[in-house]
């Protein structure tokens, strides 16, 4: 008990002089790029341009739904430049349209008008929009020059011009509230076409003059069977409206310029020896290579999932000409040339490949050697969209390069004959949550463990084995060396330390280890964190796209031989119905475990720290009627439950009702309730609930004062944080209140409320503290408090804690700071001992993650210095907390949108593994109280072995001195 | 007396010339700003301002940096040639920063009533209520890249030969070998002083003695006379003393 304070002591003394030398602790220049990587993503694509169709050109650009533009360099698919707006509809992007070096976009909902240069990737102009839902743009031309863009809207058309964004007219269309105007059409001519649909009623269409604005001609046509312009009608060649109806499976015509009074004419399918797949919505694609011109007469009609018919309207207006019949074909798309236009359409090849093939527009006819072909992926998505690029060769024949877009959002550039240029899965702009795993140890290491996990066999046959496997160490060595004396004589660009699943294995250090990321839309990632390459990728179909997704390590790799084990917990947010993806983390692949079925909505999930007879830790899931299933769920496990049934407590949130309750497992599996606290939904609501994370581990029980004694930390690992958010939102009522409550008890240990306070409350629980930060109302800044308790200078029970037997209430020391940036997330450092100080890393909006030492968050930093405090090396009370960008552990490598960071614990003390993710993924190391642990990488050789034989030599030569002097006195 | 007059004269002129230019200006900025900010759609209004870096070229930069108003509250970016606007924020107070990975901008508050006049300020978060005016329409100037990095600790000579640890060691030892060399200790008369002044200085000469034991050594592999060792004994103790 002594020595253990005595450790505590001493360690903490430790602790306290390492944190002295780290506080300026920073990324040195010569590191950049060595420990850490960061991969930028954009998000799903809703837009996509090339730049010019010459076979040099090098840019594309794409609109996501991630409120992004962004522009790659199409041959190797980085980032050229990227522009991260707001998220949410406010930000998002309605269209995209591209002319020459201009990108017009339209974004939230029609509420701005932005113009980008691309070439350098800033902004020409941006306007504001009259209010009003956003329905189409288009660009228009005057004498064959583009000038203007029109923009319409739910009950205004406009005119901007393309030059300086300013309105060249605006003027409201009559009778919006019954006409629904869904389209803009502009051919090249004096007028710009508004067209506009009563639902099985009837078509409008307004012509208006591009010089002021008037009303040329309003026509209205009877259309019955039309319901919405935009799903069902496109224009095609000199003007010509052409709509499908699924009902009658007929296409109409309508010429929309028409002088007279038009009419639709009826085409019927039949007549065109043409089916429709039962039950689909034919679907109309045609083009438009130059808002100039009239678009072309040539037209997709698409009539079930994988039948395409490339038809033709001919020159009289009415009458339509099949061309070409591509069955089975998933997609087409069309890509203009200079003068040539061409039809891309991908038809399955055979299991692994699709084939893209150019076709003529004018013919149908195929065009030779123009066959690329697409590579499926056994667990990828299905392809989804099809972008072209075509260009001119050499020798005047068309080239192309295609990007394709599959339903898992990766984006696959494909040049010919068939090459793959790169990939990108955008999947992982929104990672959803992420756990580290252990690699596995190489096959030799392995075999080296199983020899000792099994029984003896004979004396004999132990030191063959023990024999044997030294030679095949040896041999590993031999040919590691041979690998560096082959590689060594290579230039350094050729080598490649290519990471693939079969190579990996854990390093010294335990510093490398399998990133399982989780997607929100149901890939799953495994990143190596060293290299940061994907390693294995799953797509899971049928995810809901609200789906919560929590992941669980269940068996660890240090179990050999059997495999590392992952559940994926998939809740349907609305249902709340669960479902289990169980897969080996290192490899990817499914495990085939019988899964417990759940047929009830999953409320709470608990990982236990009971194994079963395979090493796999218990999950129990608790059902909405409090019925509680064990994964696995062998006998074993159901003894090993019944025995512990009455020490397993858990608690359950229902923030729609305030209510946070505690409950108790029985021997039948079945809960009782024991707690219950209840915060008044009208008054406050529950934020967010965080406990402790379990692989936390501390290593002082308690800190150092300067008089000598000791001040235990009160640890409580079964303390919940409850924050909560008043729901008055005055900035004089509002406030922001912090619950520390016991989760086995259900008592409430602490209770903060910061009043004129509001969210979005981030907040770390640790240890024996809480840090939470939170928008101040009165004075408009972020402020930042800590709470940390005490148990005082005696120790209640220091062998074990129990929070059924603990009377006293533990001191609580507050401060508040003020933070001078907003922040986006925040977490704490966590290392393999607690040893090593804390950091908190707090993700800015700027895209800088800071490293904040937990030092700077003390609430029991003194105001007035006196020399205990300056013994136990506390900080002065500032009340401005610093944000250096020295303590930037990203430098300048930013993380748009941080949304979470993720600590892991390597195998030496002093390096914690940091992953931050949003949009882009960071990965680094932080050495919170620097590397105290291993030589520094910048460690001097040179000098302390230039040193080490200088005296060496010193020593030598003064010897031969000192003999020689003997033997001089010696003959006098 | 007349000069005194034209003096006050000329002061008073200028006074009003000053005043006069204050007025002009106010009523010329007042009214832009008022008015060039309220938009079409009712009580928001825009923000408008430039950003430099001098000596950079704005494509070089204005690519990867954007304008936030009170974090992702409101967001703007960029123009080609610096300037930014940020389009529909209502009347209240925010702080207006201009990110960029690689330089460094100072934050601004801006205010914005509800009839959409705009002021610009210090950003202070200790005295939110004090006011130090900015110009409107804000004109934020980088004050240069970020210094992300620490500098290596490098070792040279110099460093390590201004080591106050080092000092202390080589410079008692310079003096033991180069003092007895610059004394004539074969001066009769100085050893005899030096001698006084050791015992006085010395009260048991039988303790052996650190320095004594220095010199021993060093003077002894220099000069190989019997008298230049009991010479350097006497001389070494005041050395080592008087440092």
């Amino acid at each position: 008990m002594k020595s253990s304070v005595k450790m505590a002591k001493l360690t903490s003394l430790f602790v306290i002089l390492l944190s002295f030398f780290c506080i300026s602790e920073a990324v040195f220049e010569d590191q950049v790029g060595k420990f850490d990587w960061r991969q930028q993503y954009v998000g799903k694509t809703l837009f996509a341009h090339f730049e010019s169709n010459t076979q040099s050109s090098k840019k594309m650009f794409v609109a996501t739904d991630k409120n992004i533009f962004a522009s790659f360099n199409s041959r190797t698919g980085d980032l050229l430049w990227r522009h991260v707006d707001k998220t949410g509809p406010e930000g998002s992007i309605d269209i995209l349209l591209l002319h020459g070096q201009d990108a017009l976009m339209v974004v939230g909902d029609g509420r701005l008008l932005r113009s980008w240069d691309t070439n350098i990737g800033g902004l020409n102009w941006e306007a504001v929009l009259d209010t009003g839902s956003f329905q189409a743009a288009c660009f228009v031309a005057i004498q064959d020059t583009v000038k203007l863009v029109a923009v319409l809207k739910k009950a205004a058309i406009s005119l901007h011009y393309l030059s300086n964004g300013h309105q060249k007219w605006v003027e409201n269309l009559p009778d919006s509230d019954a006409v629904q105007y869904q389209a803009v059409y502009s051919g090249g001519e004096e007028e710009v076409y508004v067209l506009g649909v009563v639902p099985n009623s009837h078509l409008t269409i307004i012509a208006y003059s591009l010089e002021d604005g008037e009303i040329i001609k309003q026509r209205s046509v009877e259309a019955s069977w039309l319901s919405s312009i935009e799903s069902s009608c496109v224009v095609v060649g000199q003007g010509v409206l052409m709509c499908v109806d699924p009902a009658t499976l007929a296409l109409y015509t309508l010429p929309i310029q028409a002088e007279e009074t038009p009419e639709f004419s009826q085409i019927l399918l039949q007549s065109l020896d043409l089916e429709v797949f039962p039950g689909f919505q034919p679907v109309l694609v045609s083009s438009q290579p130059h808002p100039a011109r009239s678009p072309l007469s040539e037209f997709f009609l698409q009539l079930g999932p994988d039948h395409h018919v490339l038809l033709q309207l001919n020159a009289d207006g009415y009458t339509i000409a099949p061309l070409r019949d591509f069955q089975p074909a998933f997609l087409v798309s069309f890509a203009t040339t200079g003068k040539k236009t061409v039809a891309a359409v991908m038809t399955p090849k055979n299991e692994t490949a699709c084939a893209i093939n150019l076709f003529s527009v004018d013919s149908g006819r195929r065009l030779l050697d123009t066959t690329v072909l697409f590579p499926l992926e056994p667990n990828g998505g299905k392809p989804h969209t099809l972008y072209v690029h075509a260009f001119l060769k050499k020798d005047d024949s068309v080239g192309y390069r295609v990007l394709v877009q599959t339903q898992d959002h990766a984006l696959t550039f494909i040049q010919q004959p068939g090459r793959v240029v790169w990939t990108r899965e955008e999947a992982l702009a929104d990672v959803v949550t992420m756990e580290m795993v252990d690699l596995p140890l190489t096959g030799t290491q392995a075999e080296l463990e199983g020899e000792f996990g099994k029984k003896a066999d004979g004396l004999f046959p132990m030191v063959l084995k023990r024999l044997s496997s030294q030679v095949t160490l040896l041999q590993a060595w031999l040919a590691h060396l041979w690998k560096l004396f082959y590689e060594a004589r290579k230039p350094r660009s050729q080598v490649k330390n290519e990471v693939t699943i079969e190579t990996l294995s854990r390093d010294e250090f335990n510093l490398q280890k399998m990133m399982v990321m989780v997607t929100a839309s149901g890939k799953l990632f495994g990143i190596d964190s060293k290299s940061g390459s994907i390693l294995w990728k799953h797509y899971l179909e049928n995810v809901q796209p609200n789906a919560a997704f929590k992941l669980i390590v269940q068996r660890t790799t240090a179990h050999f031989p059997h495999p590392p084990q992952c559940t994926l917990l998939i809740k349907d947010k609305d249902t709340g119905l669960a479902t289990l993806h169980v897969f080996n983390p290192i490899f990817g692949r499914k495990s085939h475990i019988a899964l417990p079925a759940l047929p009830r909505p999953i409320l709470q999930s608990l990982l236990l720290p009971v194994i079963d007879q395979d090493y796999a830790k218990v999950l129990l899931l608790v059902d909405d009627q409090y019925k509680v299933t064990a994964f696995p769920s062998t006998k074993n496990v159901l003894q090993q439950l019944q025995e512990m049934a009455s020490s397993i407590f858990f608690y359950l949130i229902r923030s729609d009702q305030g209510n946070l309750s505690g409950f108790r497992l029985r021997k039948d599996l079945s809960t009782e309730r024991i707690w219950e606290v209840v915060l008044p939904t009208e008054v406050q609501k529950i934020v967010a609930v965080k406990g402790k994370r379990p692989n936390e581990h501390v290593h002082s029980q308690g800190r150092v004062m300067g008089d000598r004694s000791v001040l235990y930390k009160y640890l409580n690992p079964n303390l919940l944080a409850v924050v909560t958010e008043s729901t008055d939102t005055h900035p004089e009522r509002a406030f922001v209140g912090v619950f520390l409550v016991d989760g086995v008890t259900g008592r409430i240990i602490h209770e903060a409320v910061q009043r004129k306070a509001r969210g979005p409350v981030h907040f770390v629980h640790s240890e024996n503290w809480v840090v939470y930060e939170y928008w101040n109302t009165k004075s408009r800044r972020n402020e930042f408090s800590v709470l940390e308790l005490f148990e005082g200078t005696e120790l209640y029970n220091s062998t074990v804690f129990s929070s059924l037997d603990r009377p006293h209430l533990p001191q609580v020391l507050q401060q508040t700071y003020i933070f001078p940036s907003p922040i986006t997330t925040m977490e704490a450092t966590l290392t393999e001992k607690g040893i090593t100080s804390r950091h908190l890393l707090v993700g800015l909006p700027s895209g800088a993650i800071l490293s904040l030492p937990k030092m700077f968050l003390d609430p029991r930093r003194p105001e007035v210095v006196t020399e205990h405090s300056r013994e136990e090396n506390l900080i002065p009370y500032a009340p401005e907390m610093p944000i250096r960008t020295e303590w930037f552990i990203n430098y300048n490598q930013t993380v748009a949108r941080v949304k979470g960071i993720y600590t892991a614990p390597s195998g030496l003390e002093s390096t914690c593994l940091v992953v931050a993710y949003g949009l882009d993924i960071y990965q680094t190391r932080v050495y919170p109280s620097k590397q105290f642990d291993v030589l520094k990488d910048d460690y001097d050789y040179v000098l302390i072995s230039s040193v080490l034989f200088a005296l060496f030599f010193a020593t030598m030569i003064s010897k031969r001195l000192a003999q020689v002097k003997l033997l001089n006195r010696a003959w006098r | 007396m007349l000069l005194h007059g034209r003096l006050s004269e000329l002061c008073i002129f200028l006074q009003a010339m000053f005043v006069f230019a204050c007025c002009f200006s106010d009523i010329e900025s007042g009214p832009i700003a008022t008015s060039g900010s309220v938009q079409p759609n009712g009580d928001r209004f825009k923000l408008e301002g430039r950003a430099i870096v001098p000596g950079v070229k704005t494509q070089d930069w204005i690519s990867s940096a954007r304008v936030t108003v009170e974090g992702e509250e409101y967001i703007g970016f960029m123009r080609t040639d610096g300037s930014f606007v940020v389009n529909d924020v209502p009347s209240g107070s925010y702080v207006v920063e201009v990110i960029s990975p690689g330089y460094k901008f100072e934050a601004v508050r801006v205010d914005i009533t509800s009839k959409g006049k705009m002021r610009a300020r210090l950003v202070n978060f200790i005295k939110t209520s004090e006011v130090i005016r900015q110009p409107y329409p804000l004109q934020l100037r980088s004050s240069g890249p970020h210094t992300y990095f620490m500098k290596r600790e490098t070792w040279g000579w110099t460093d390590f030969l201004m080591n106050p640890m080092v000092l202390m060691m080589v410079l008692p030892l310079l003096i033991i070998v180069l003092l007895p060399k610059v004394v004539n200790t074969n001066d009769p008369e100085m050893r005899k002083e030096m001698e006084q002044s050791m015992n006085m200085l010395n009260p048991n000469p039988e303790l052996p003695d650190v320095s004594e034991f220095m010199t021993k050594l060093f003077s002894g592999s220099k000069s190989s006379s019997n008298k230049a060792v009991g010479g350097s004994k006497a001389s070494g103790r005041p050395a080592v003393k008087r440092r």
